[in-house]
């Protein structure tokens, strides 16, 4: 199975870097998140991880480094988290971070949004700080 | 020269004042985004807290002009863009986000309703609203729904919006919010 590497751009379309591992089962998300069309960026890493769900069957580690992302994005991240859950339940070993900046300005924006995303999904979110 | 349309751009321009930092009426676009919000990134870096809140609430509602305005611009590239008016004015103590566009007027009133609701609840209750409005099916290239209901949580104060018929089919919909320093 491929890995995934998208490099992130902060231009005309910020689009977040992704980095999907299949060898190590470490996903990570980074940088800023408010592109054009969410679902054609988002789709294929849905169809990644459903797909090593499937195949490969071994632990992942979700990693967000998510320093700004629009209310679309916020959807994809639930539906991310989603796939997640569904794993979990199955028997899927799932890890869950959350890396944030303790400094920034409006983090109780931040964590209150982290605390939807695990309300809304029901999976479990570690919360570290940087 | 048409003296007229002269006299009146400057009019225009008077009545912005020295406290409007930005304006622009036109389509807005990715490239619009960038150009703008890296203005605003650099306009408020005095004061981070209210620049991050007017930032993340200009994404939001030009990004909501940029798919349902009702007026469309064909770009170079055959894009076809929503257009409209972004405009931020600076106070003292606070900053107020405008954005105005064309809506069609079957469509204003689901978007009326749901400002009543936003504005009708406290925080807690707009975060359950938010987390169940994210449920419902994506809309337009994955619009989540829950634009307007972020920037009243962003902004902490209630979204102020207008609605004027513009003719039989559109009218103008603007909305105007406060971001206190």
């Amino acid at each position: 199975m491929e890995n995934i590497h998208i490099e992130g751009k902060h231009g005309v379309n910020f689009i977040p870097t992704v980095d999907f591992n299949a060898e190590t089962g470490v996903c990570e998300l980074a940088g800023e998140s408010y592109l054009e069309d969410t679902i054609e960026f988002y789709t294929p890493l849905y169809d990644w991880l459903k797909q090593y769900i499937e195949e490969v069957k071994k632990p992942i580690v979700f990693n967000f480094r998510l320093r700004y992302f629009n209310t679309s994005s916020s959807k994809c991240i639930i539906d991310i988290l989603n796939i997640l859950k569904k794993y979990e339940t199955t028997g899927g070993t799932v890890e869950v971070n959350w890396y944030y900046d303790a400094e920034e300005e409006d983090i109780e924006d931040e964590l209150e949004e982290i605390e939807d995303f695990m309300i809304e999904t029901n999976i479990k979110i570690n919360l570290v700080p940087n | 020269m048409d003296a007229q349309l002269n006299s009146n751009i400057l009019n225009l321009y008077r009545t912005f004042g020295d406290n409007t930092p930005l304006s622009y009426k036109g389509p807005i676009d990715d490239h619009i985004l960038q150009v703008i919000g890296t203005y605003i990134e650099g306009l408020l870096k005095h004061s981070p807290k209210a620049g991050k809140k007017v930032f993340k609430i200009f994404i939001e509602l030009a990004q909501n002009i940029s798919y349902y305005s009702a007026e469309r611009s064909k770009l170079a590239n055959n894009k076809d863009i929503g257009t409209g008016m972004v405009l931020i004015s600076e106070q003292a103590e606070y900053y107020t986000f405008m954005t105005g566009n064309l809506v069609k007027t079957d469509d204003i009133i689901s978007i009326i309703e749901k400002s009543e609701v936003i504005n009708s609840l406290d925080r807690e209750e707009l975060r359950e609203y938010k987390r169940e409005q994210r449920k419902l099916p994506p809309g337009k290239k994955g619009g989540a729904h829950i634009g307007l209901i972020q920037v009243a949580l962003t902004s902490s104060n209630p979204l102020d919006i207008e609605v004027n018929p513009v003719d039989e089919e559109h009218s103008f919909f603007s909305i105007a919010v406060k971001i206190d320093k």
